[in-house]
């Protein structure tokens, strides 16, 4: 015998557990808004260390969405176009960074970063410190940011139709023309969503970067210092600006990157 | 032999499980080879080859006399045409089809205007391809691939996604512009009313085998076997054997054939439905090949009727709607129904499933 839900029930239901997911996302953040006042966040916005710390987080995330577009774009579309030995097991590693705790991450990314690491030792020759410099913040963030830029452009590239590059290469244009006139264009949404969702990620971390590069400090850990050092409600004003301009900021990019608003999948 | 167009030589080429096993086919310089087989025979795989992007596992390929191989698909000049017209969707329609001369790095674009003139669409010049009907994209997609003046051109089934009325007109505009501009061309289909109506030659691919190939009217006329013959449209008697009379005795039936085998030969007999005539069963039944048979059932076949007929002989007529009404057809009723020799093509019964 089957069970019959009756339909308005059934709706009910849904909205209902939907409504609060929904609510779980937006209370806290309207609670902490409130912990605050205008007066409080201007405050904030009024000591330089503070306001430092989230110019540096808006630096460094842009200059690592670029990053993760410059090594990303590539390996997407080799992912998306091109059966080689392994690809499983290169697909499995670019989505690694999704599982590993971002603690862990920030103290393997030490073992090869540090002045004495298989990296940081060369770099530290040509006077690349990683350890408590943006070049530090960044590898934090490409390494947590880095999937989704690799996810969103390898959808966009698999939807490509392959007979329209067959198309173009038919018609003389070499791998190299066809991929920048054909591909890239075509998966220019992708990109751009990728874009997006790798800055946003990165301006978001904390975990890998606190080991990693405590100082300078990104706004994340400015305001877990402050947090630390002063407590909760002295850190709300400091908070609740981070919000502020990281969710302008996102908005504004994800609008950009749409054209006309779409859902960003996060993969 | 001439070394102008297109040569085909034990071509074999894998895709996975599947194979194309050494393919022999020749497309002369202004000839359209109409390419016809099942869905999965190889079609595509075949194409795919020709233009470059799969490697072959043996044989060879050459255009004008020059061997292909080796040679990367923009190296090789071979216009392609799609089902699903392949546009670039961000271009518009004049950018799709200049996109092969600017990729080869050429300022004069008077071949891509002139490609829009041939296909009638110079006033679409401006539009993206999703404003455009099915039948203006694939014009789109036959210019951009004419513009370049390609020495070979591959349509894999071009009008298949096209509705009934646009496809009769635009396979004759395709006709028209390969014959003016007498490139050569293969023209895959699964429909051999369009390959008859565009091919000039003819192949029939299954499986992975081309199982024959000529002049699109002799293939038509006479299959070199029975899967051949049911796939261009005719009925195939199987388990025939040939008599020292010259009849062939087949289903317990002795049929009277234009051209005999040796006697004890096993053979198929083919014949074409439209070719069996059907009568009021009046008197008794003739010599030659005249058969009182059963209607087993009528159904619609386009602008005809399907009648097919059991007892002594299973055959299948295809007559016009005036002749069901004439003859009062009814499904259960006898008819008398006569297949002339002249129209039976016999064929060795052999591999064929």
């Amino acid at each position: 015998m089957i069970a019959r839900v009756p339909r308005a029930l059934f709706y009910a239901a849904i909205w209902l557990l939907g409504g609060v997911l929904v609510a779980f996302i937006v209370l806290p953040l309207v609670r902490l808004t409130l912990a605050t006042s205008p007066a409080g966040i201007v405050d904030a916005g009024t000591h330089a260390d503070i306001r430092n710390a989230i110019l540096l987080s808006l630096k460094d995330a842009a200059i690592t969405a670029v990053l993760a577009a410059l090594f990303g774009v590539p390996l997407a579309y080799l992912l998306a176009r091109r059966a080689f030995p392994g690809r499983g097991l290169v697909q499995a590693i670019v989505d690694l960074p999704l599982a590993v705790p971002h603690t862990v991450v920030g103290i393997a990314l030490l073992f090869v970063f540090s002045r004495r690491g298989w990296v940081g030792a060369p770099a530290e020759q040509v006077g690349i410190s990683f350890f408590g410099s943006s070049w530090g913040i960044v590898a934090g963030m490409l390494f947590v940011s880095a999937p989704f830029m690799v996810g969103s452009v390898r959808v966009a590239i698999e939807a490509i139709d392959p007979r329209i590059e067959q198309a173009a290469r038919s018609l003389g244009a070499s791998p190299a023309y066809a991929f920048r006139r054909i591909t890239l264009p075509l998966a220019a949404r992708g990109i751009m969503t990728g874009l997006v969702l790798a800055y946003a990620r990165s301006i978001s971390e904390f975990g890998a970067i606190v080991v990693l590069a405590y100082y300078p400090m990104t706004a994340p850990v400015k305001v877990y210092d402050l947090y630390l050092q002063s407590g909760l409600n002295a850190s709300a004003g400091a908070a609740v600006l981070l919000l502020i301009v990281t969710l302008s900021t996102f908005v504004v990019f994800r609008a950009l990157a749409s054209g006309q608003v779409r859902p960003l999948s996060l993969r | 032999m001439s070394t102008s167009g297109l040569q085909i030589d034990r071509l074999s080429v894998r895709a996975g499980s599947f194979q194309l096993r050494e393919a022999t086919l020749a497309v002369g310089r202004g000839r359209t080879l109409a390419l016809l087989g099942p869905s999965g025979a190889g079609k595509t795989l075949l194409l795919e080859a020709i233009a470059g992007f799969r490697a072959a596992r043996g044989g060879a390929v050459r255009l004008d006399g020059s061997d292909l191989g080796g040679l990367a698909p923009e190296q090789r000049r071979i216009g392609l045409v799609f089902q699903d017209y392949a546009l670039f969707p961000h271009l518009s329609v004049l950018e799709n089809v200049r996109f092969g001369l600017r990729a080869r790095g050429m300022r004069d674009v008077a071949g891509a205007d002139a490609a829009l003139g041939h296909l009638g669409i110079a006033h679409l010049g401006r539009r993206r391809p999703a404003t455009l009907s099915g039948g203006e994209r694939q014009r789109v997609a036959v210019a951009r691939a004419l513009a370049t003046s390609p020495r070979l051109l591959l349509l894999d089934e071009p009008l298949s996604a096209i509705d009934a009325p646009t496809r009769d007109e635009l396979r004759d505009v395709l006709r028209r512009v390969l014959k003016e501009l007498a490139v050569p061309a293969i023209y895959v289909t699964h429909d051999q009313a369009e390959a008859l109506a565009i091919g000039d030659d003819l192949a029939v691919i299954m499986d992975g085998v081309v199982r024959q190939a000529g002049a699109a009217s002799e293939v038509f006329a006479r299959p070199a076997d029975g899967d051949v013959a049911r796939f261009l449209g005719m009925e195939v008697l199987h388990g025939g054997r040939c008599d020292a009379s010259g009849q062939v005795g087949v289903c317990g039936q002795r049929l009277w054939v234009a051209t005999a085998r040796e006697p004890g030969a096993p053979v198929s007999l083919c014949y074409r439905p439209e070719d069996v005539e059907l009568g009021l069963p009046l008197g008794p039944c003739p010599q030659g090949n005249a058969f009182d048979l059963r209607v087993a059932l009528i159904s619609p076949a386009g602008p005809c009727e399907r009648v097919v007929l059991d007892g002594a002989l299973p055959l299948t007529s295809l007559v016009m709607r005036r002749t069901r009404v004439e003859l009062a057809l009814a499904e259960g009723m006898t008819v008398r129904a006569t297949l002339p020799p002249s129209a039976i093509h016999v064929v060795a019964a052999g591999d064929e499933s």
